[in-house]
């Protein structure tokens, strides 16, 4: 009698998992449509019409669930606040931090995204780098390194998105700009020679897929970003539109350590 | 002042964990092995937060614990029984392989799962782990028939398993036709296969020869030797961890499960890399998922096709192959657990994205299930099994080679070995003196021990004192329960008064050798045979 009431609890709890997919479901705000949100359209190696390593990214889930991909600007302030404008997840070089983790949700990350510091010279040291002129991103994990770590001696310039701080950078108003490495070496790359990647933080910084606090797709993202990593797609994006190594540190440019 | 960080504070909690995890559960009478679970837990992202979810060193140390877990499963399988057993341990490795598998992957294919997905889901609910192997043994039930065929068809079971699994990651996210891939996969298993069962087993034993004086030389001659099949089958698409168990399986013979590389194997393994591989996987554990009625459902589902299908394949068993209900109640208990190829498998699903936290969740409940299930079966069964009266132990399982030089002749260590090696032994060497000789020299002792290590002798050296050399080949061949005593020259006779507990042959070099206090008139042969030398009665 015993083993039959077992089995009886084991079928009525089996029950619970009819239809529950191997890898999670993905159940779109939006029938059919995969709705992705992104702050800066378009953005160099990123977002740019069409292609680009985050458009790609979003490619490639589309093709995972089945879906038709729609492409939405939300400035980043409202993302990383919570507020994806009604987008299924958000693509806009996001860096999981604990203070966005309690208003947003994040996949594990597809990509390594260290600080770095865009300039015309070498900042080889962190004196050198405290007597440098910034401009950084306001409302982001970086301004927060620039301000913590680095502490510049001159206050750094915030702008509202990275093309007003790299228009100051070009205006000679500031000596460099602190980007996410993958960023930095895309536009370091397309500046024919005029900028470098010119210093490094050490860090574990790393981008991540964005979606509403409490998202029930958050299992079926985290199993596709898994998946795009193991078969190469997350490589192969990297390689075509950034050139970049994914982790870690660049070999040749000076990292500054940092305690955290 | 700064909030610890970096590789100090992260191996720092992971050694605590290792160290504590296990202990703290033990004492609630759970096995450990859930407290490694519960401490990666504890301190990944979905506990405290101390290791974050973009850590990559638990994570890769915890990649090389999971194939050094799958090449200790190989190596500590006992091959021997797989050849006295064989038709009874391919059958039952058949069955309580195959109906797990049909169970699982329609279990799969139910729930509306990708023809990949049910089938990993299948291959892993077959596999199974040894774990109660140990308690079975040390009830004097070792060599009891049942007991080896489960043990034996542990081979077939989990190789199949991980055949399985390569097929499935090999072709999961490959844009390749259909064709290429199985080409492919082929050309991987034939290389990896003749890797793994001709090249290394005869590099290993060169190393072991020219280098392996050093212990410590030996044990990492291993651990090169998994990695380098580990990475041979990820050059083919195929999954390391089979790298890792072929590798296992292949240097059995070199590693008898007595000597002591095995326990240094055992020793780093149960130490550090197996605990780490389990606290990686803990850092996937979420209860919050594991509590969820979806969970729950896929774990019931999960527990019934695996326990259930283990059970049908255990009564297959006892009908198709004359085993008794008692018997097949040992073998299900043997073949129940869940744990090391489970885990594997479940691993690799999770890292491609076949499978989401939901199923590896469920199936972190069923091995938890199982090897709370699978004890109390054994216990239960075991009590009704007739004990075996004093069964005759392999003869080459403890050969005590006893020497009275520190430098005898080379083909003497061996012949030991040619003798052990069919059985999976160890062999003991062992100086002897009488009491009016002088003391020993440790130096040379130790020397003796690096010259036996250098033809592939494992065990520890030992010397042995009495007040004669035949009197001290007795007290050596009982002190190590020799099935067998391999003497350099004539130190004993049948008339030397003192009976030895075990054969006593004879190295008469060029001569061949002389067998003493035979037990069976076919033992010579047997020996002959072995040792590639003409033995004399």
């Amino acid at each position: 009698m015993r083993w039959i009431g077992a089995l009886l609890v084991a079928v009525l709890l089996a029950g619970c998992a009819r239809g529950a997919p191997a890898a999670g479901d993905f159940r779109p705000a939006v029938a059919g449509e995969l709705t992705v949100a992104t702050a800066t359209l378009p953005l160099p190696g990123f977002w740019e019409e069409p292609g680009g390593f985050e458009y790609g990214l979003a490619k490639a889930l589309a093709d995972r669930f089945h879906l038709r991909l729609r492409v939405v600007r939300v400035p980043f302030e409202r993302i990383v606040s919570g507020d994806l404008g009604g987008a299924d997840l958000a693509l806009s070089q996001v860096t999981a931090t604990r203070d966005r983790d309690r208003v947003l949700d994040f996949s594990e990350p597809y990509l390594a995204a260290p600080p770095a510091g865009l300039a015309r010279s070498a900042i080889p040291d962190l004196a050198a780098a405290r007597d440098t002129r910034w401009a950084v991103k306001r409302g982001t994990t970086l301004s927060a390194i620039l301000a913590g770590f680095i502490r510049p001696t001159t206050p750094p310039a915030l702008t509202v998105d990275e093309r007003a701080a790299l228009t100051l950078l070009a205006a000679g108003s500031v000596d460099a700009v602190l980007l996410d490495l993958p960023v930095a070496l895309v536009i370091a790359d397309r500046s024919g020679g005029g900028l470098r990647v010119a210093v490094q933080v050490d860090s574990d910084d790393s981008l991540a897929v964005a979606l509403p606090d409490g998202s029930a797709n958050r299992e079926a993202i985290d199993s596709a970003v898994r998946a795009f990593t193991d078969n190469g797609t997350i490589d192969r994006l990297a390689k075509r539109w950034l050139g970049a190594h994914l982790r870690g540190t660049e070999p040749n440019i000076p990292v500054l350590g940092r305690g955290r | 002042m700064s909030a610890p960080h970096g590789p100090a504070w992260e191996f720092l909690l992971l050694f605590v964990v290792v160290i504590g995890g296990p202990l703290l559960l033990e004492r609630a009478r759970v096995p450990g092995i859930i407290g490694l679970l519960l401490g990666g837990y504890a301190i990944g992202p979905n506990g405290l937060g101390w290791i974050s979810r973009a850590n990559d060193t638990l994570p890769d140390l915890g990649q090389l614990g999971l194939l050094y877990l799958m090449f200790v499963a190989g190596v500590e399988l006992d091959l021997a029984l797989l050849r006295t057993y064989r038709r009874s341990a391919i059958s039952f490795g058949l069955l309580t392989f195959a109906v797990p598998m049909v169970a699982g992957t329609a279990v799969g294919f139910v729930l509306g799962w990708s023809a990949p997905a049910a089938f990993l889901l299948g291959s892993l609910l077959a596999s199974h782990t040894l774990i109660v192997y140990p308690l079975i043994r040390d009830g004097g039930l070792g060599s009891d028939p049942a007991v080896a065929t489960a043990v034996g068809a542990t081979v077939l079971t989990d190789t199949l398993a991980l055949i399985v699994l390569a097929v499935v990651s090999g072709t999961t996210g490959s844009n390749a036709s259909t064709w290429v891939v199985v080409v492919r996969l082929v050309a991987g298993f034939a290389v990896l296969g003749g890797f793994c069962f001709y090249t290394l087993p005869r590099a290993a034993r060169w190393c072991f020869r020219r280098l392996g004086g050093e212990r410590t030389v030996r044990y990492l001659v291993a651990i090169a030797g998994f990695l380098a099949a580990a990475v041979v089958a990820e050059v083919f698409g195929i999954e390391g961890i089979v790298g890792a168990f072929f590798a296992g399986l292949a240097l059995n013979r070199l590693v008898p499960n007595e000597g002591r590389l095995m326990d240094r194997i055992d020793f780093f393994g149960a130490a550090v890399f197996i605990p780490v591989f389990l606290v990686s996987v803990g850092l996937i554990l979420d209860p919050r998922v594991i509590a969820e009625p979806r969970t729950l459902g896929l774990a019931a589902l999960f527990v019934v096709a695996c326990l259930g299908g283990k059970v049908l394949a255990a009564w297959l068993a006892q009908v198709l192959l004359g085993f008794t209900r008692a018997r097949a109640g040992v073998m299900f208990a043997l073949t129940a657990p869940q744990a090391a190829a489970t885990l594997a498998s479940t691993t690799i699903g999770f890292q491609i994205g076949l499978f989401g936290t939901s199923v590896v969740n469920a199936v972190l409940v069923l091995i938890l299930v199982s090897l709370v299930v699978s004890p109390i079966a054994g216990r239960r069964f075991m009590r009704r099994l007739p004990r075996p009266s004093d069964t005759e132990r392999p003869l080459g399982s403890r050969v005590v080679l006893a020497v009275s030089t520190v430098d005898p002749p080379a083909e003497i260590f061996q012949l030991a070995a040619r003798i052990a090696a069919p059985d999976g032994g160890v062999v003991h060497p062992v100086l002897l003196r009488r009491e009016s000789d002088p003391a020993h020299d440790a130096a040379a002792v130790s020397a003796l021990e690096t010259m036996a290590n250098a033809h592939g002798v494992d065990g520890a050296a030992a010397v042995v004192v009495d007040r004669s050399l035949a009197a001290a080949v007795a007290h050596a061949a009982a002190a190590h329960l020799a099935t067998l005593v391999v003497v350099d020259g004539p130190m004993w006779s049948d008339r030397a008064g003192a009976a030895p507990p075990a054969p006593v042959l004879e190295f008469r070099g060029e001569e061949g050798a002389l067998l003493h206090a035979a037990t069976s008139d076919d033992l010579a042969g047997e020996i002959s045979r072995r040792a590639a030398t003409p033995v004399d009665v």
